[in-house]
């Protein structure tokens, strides 16, 4: 019966080749749009390198100064100090890393001049973050405590400062504002959209300009805390929140007229959120927005669907006629009906996984986003068999209900 | 024959209900992705106001040294404006020229309230950018003896604060407690590139004993190349050990800030140009099936002497109405966004938006309809009746 239905469906798709391709184009497309964002979501928010473990991370980014009828405040990310008191002393975390956001500098060589991002972190980063390190080795604690003028850079780096094909370039001196810097590691770079572990290259954090001896609580430094599982994250949030209402009246003030302080210990994208929409009524906003632009996005070539559809199958009424006439019920039409629409959302569908390749490997080869990995993971794909199949259902199952309920002698008439 | 139009329409709406939904949810679309592009498109007609093209951003960062950061500060700009290579330099605030950074703050004067984007810089900051003087001039050392501090504004500023007012001497407060004088009025300021919208600005000079805007904006001469940039920040190096020097080329930045505007316009144009294809197919595909199933009745109409322009215009015409209903509950929803001044856009980008997204859709119809409906008209009378 199944088999049937499906030989059936594939006749009447190479019997009209234009409508099957309108269906298949919309079909295809949507769900390729659908599947680049999704993949480039994924992108952003998932576990990616070089940020393999963010499913168990906590991110400790913004230090929120507020007044209690919040008509003042200030945020940013915190000091050095700050995050060594309330968050490297955490107990149930794994690790805590602290680091700074990344800023910019200028290198030049043989009158070129290299734009650099660099970042200043403790000898934790690199096991909170799992970097491939090319040549060479992170910095350690040693490093750290003597202060030593040392930097891992990333390859693309490497091969913009050093002539290529000279061998390795650990132990060589890259001079950035007047410092030499020993390099000890090259690490395979990080894409920008990974905003804290992105640079070109990394420093201890007791490296000349780095700040970290500020005082108070706005500066540059966030901290990634590790958790040994990610079972243990609400005990760590709880623990950190604990620690941040110990803090007293006094140091919230920081010399200013600010009562609240608001710290929190986030995963990824909550954290992420957070810094768009500050409050609860902004995030209802942004996800009525974000559902809006999503439900015009994939109505649109559903309604479409619904309408080629609705004159495809009256088209077939004198079929429909026949079938009934011959004692077929409504449901076994319907079921007809529905099968064929799943089975062309999947022809689409098809299509679509082969396109989103196509396009994903055009973004990662092109050098927009450096470093780009961008792939069709198993959760995209799932996502997008699931659209395929509401797609199929919410185009096929209205006319083919019209259909079925047809009279007989209209639908022989026809 | 609108009536009669209507009323073949409306025998069938249950059929054509979808259809309108169709038209109507592509208007909404449309009429989305239009204000944005308008909008862009608005702002990069106007003139940026400033020159870019030869000048510099030197980005300094005092860190952990905190002695006499105003003295350095100035020393650093001597030293700047004494190369050969500098045709003129100034300390400015860090929202600099495409720099992500904002500073806003709202003045009164007479009770009206304006807000306004705040740039801090010192007496060369018009030589630097080649800003272009309406009234008045821009502040000077001398200006340093009056009471207020001096500020300068643009012509976007002067007309909502002053109206028809002449603004120089006046004086505005900010917060209640800083006042300043106006010394001067300058064209436009769209400090964030073309695609920002012309908004009010207001420049401060530089208290002398400034150590906070750490900014210096150079103007260097035709021809000058990284060389002297690598010399340059040598030498600031030099001279304030442990302080953090940054170069960037305001011609960079800009295409840098460009490219985040161009980037979501140029998805969201690609996504609904996907759309618009898909419906316009769809469209096509179901205008054909329908039109192809009323053969007896365009035969009928043909043998009663309608001519085939006659028999085309109908179909057409049954078209244009559907758009017609659907564009009609478009623009309810349309037109809120110009009456309710929503995101703060002014009304005229909208309507300009409506009005082009109406006539993309009726074009997107008409092309859909008219394959259809000339193949319909050529039916031959005798043929279609004999079927029947």
């Amino acid at each position: 019966m199944f088999i049937n239905y499906i030989k059936i469906a594939w006749k009447v798709l190479l019997r009209h080749p234009f409508y099957t391709f309108i269906t298949l184009f919309g079909i295809s497309l949507t769900l390729t749009v659908l599947m680049v964002l999704t993949s480039f979501l994924d992108h952003l928010f998932g576990t990616h390198y070089p940020e393999g473990k963010r499913n168990r991370s906590l991110y400790i980014a913004t230090v929120m100064q507020t007044d209690s009828s919040r008509t003042s405040m200030s945020t940013g990310p915190a000091t050095f100090g700050f995050l060594t008191k309330y968050a490297k002393s955490l107990k149930t975390p794994e690790k805590v890393s602290i680091l700074s956001n990344f800023s910019f500098s200028n290198t030049y060589v043989n009158g070129k001049r290299i734009k650099l991002n660099t970042k200043y972190t403790d000898s934790d980063f690199w096991q909170v973050t799992d970097f491939e390190f090319l040549e060479g080795k992170p910095y350690n604690d040693q490093n750290v405590k003597k202060g030593d003028h040392v930097a891992v850079i990333t390859d693309a780096l490497r091969d913009q400062y050093f002539e290529k094909d000279a061998g390795t370039v650990i132990g060589k001196y890259i001079e950035i504002e007047n410092i030499n810097y020993l390099v000890i590691g090259v690490v395979k770079g990080s894409p920008a959209t990974r905003v804290y572990t992105y640079s070109d290259i990394y420093f201890p954090y007791t490296a000349p300009k780095s700040n970290y001896e500020n005082k108070g609580m706005r500066g540059r430094y966030v901290a990634i805390v590790l958790a040994k599982n990610e079972s243990d994250i609400p005990a760590i949030q709880s623990e950190f929140d604990s620690k941040i209402a110990t803090i007293s009246k006094t140091d919230i003030q920081d010399g200013q007229n600010f009562t609240v302080l608001i710290v929190k210990a986030e995963k990824y994208f909550d954290h992420f959120l957070n810094t768009f929409a500050r409050d609860n009524s902004q995030k209802i906003f942004a996800y009525t927005i974000a559902a809006l632009v999503l439900a015009m996005f994939m109505g649109l070539p559903a309604i479409n669907l619904v309408n080629v559809n609705v004159s495809r199958i009256l088209e077939r009424a004198s079929e429909i006629g026949v079938r009934k006439a011959f004692g077929a019920p409504s449901k076994a039409l319907l079921w007809q009906f529905i099968i064929e629409n799943i089975f062309i959302t999947f022809i689409g569908g098809a299509f679509a996984l082969a396109l989103s390749f196509l396009i994903i490997n055009m973004i990662n080869s092109s050098g927009w986003i450096a470093y780009a990995d961008l792939t069709i993971n198993f959760s995209v794909f799932l996502i997008s068999i699931l659209v395929c199949l509401v797609f199929g259902l919410v185009s096929g199952v209205l006319p083919a209900f019209r259909m079925s309920k047809l009279k007989i002698v209209d639908a022989l008439k026809a | 024959m609108l009536r009669h139009l209507f009323k073949l329409i409306w025998n069938k709406k249950g059929s054509h209900s979808l259809l309108i939904i169709e038209i109507w949810a592509s208007f909404m679309v449309l009429f989305g992705v239009l204000s944005l592009i308008v909008y862009n498109l608005n702002n990069y007609l106007q003139p940026i106001g400033f020159e870019y093209e030869q000048v510099w951003n030197l980005d300094l960062a005092n860190n952990q040294d905190t002695v006499e950061v105003a003295a350095k500060l100035q020393r650093v700009l001597q030293q700047v404006r004494a190369s050969k290579e500098v045709e003129s330099a100034t300390r400015m605030s860090s929202n600099t020229p495409f720099s992500a950074n904002q500073m806003g703050n709202a003045v009164t004067y007479n009770k009206v309230n304006v807000g306004a984007d705040f740039y801090h810089s010192d007496s060369e900051l018009i030589k630097t950018l080649g800003l272009s003087m309406l009234t008045g001039k821009w502040y000077t050392e001398a200006d340093r003896v009056s009471k207020f501090t001096p500020v300068v504004i643009n012509n976007k500023m002067k007309e909502k604060l002053f109206l028809n007012e002449n603004p120089i001497g006046k004086v505005v407060v900010q917060d209640g407690k800083n006042y300043f004088k106006v010394v001067g009025v300058v064209d436009k300021f769209k400090a964030k590139g073309e695609f920002m919208a012309d908004n009010p600005a207001l420049f401060q000079m530089m208290a002398k004993d400034d150590g906070w805007n750490s900014n210096i904006l150079i103007k260097t001469k035709p021809g000058t190349d990284a060389n002297f940039e690598a010399e340059l920040v040598k030498n600031i190096a030099l001279m304030l050990p442990g302080w953090g020097i940054e170069v960037s080329y305001l011609k960079e930045s800009r295409e840098n800030r460009h490219k985040l505007t161009l980037v979501p316009v140029l998805i969201f144009l690609i996504v609904s140009g996907f759309l618009l294809t898909n419906v316009a197919l769809g469209l096509f595909g179901i205008l054909n099936l329908g039109i192809a199933r009323r053969r007896n009745e365009i035969g009928l109409r043909r043998a009663m002497g309608a001519t085939e322009g006659k028999v085309t215009i109908q179909f057409l015409g049954e078209i244009w109405v559907l758009a017609t209903l659907s564009l009609i509950i478009g623009l309810l929803f349309a037109i809120q966004f110009p009456i309710m001044n929503v995101f703060d856009i002014a009304s005229g980008i909208y309507i300009t938006a409506i009005l082009a997204a109406i006539v993309i859709i009726f074009l997107i119809v008409t092309l859909c309809a008219w394959y259809p409906s000339r193949q319909a008209s050529r039916i031959h009378p005798a043929l279609a009746l004999h079927e029947e």
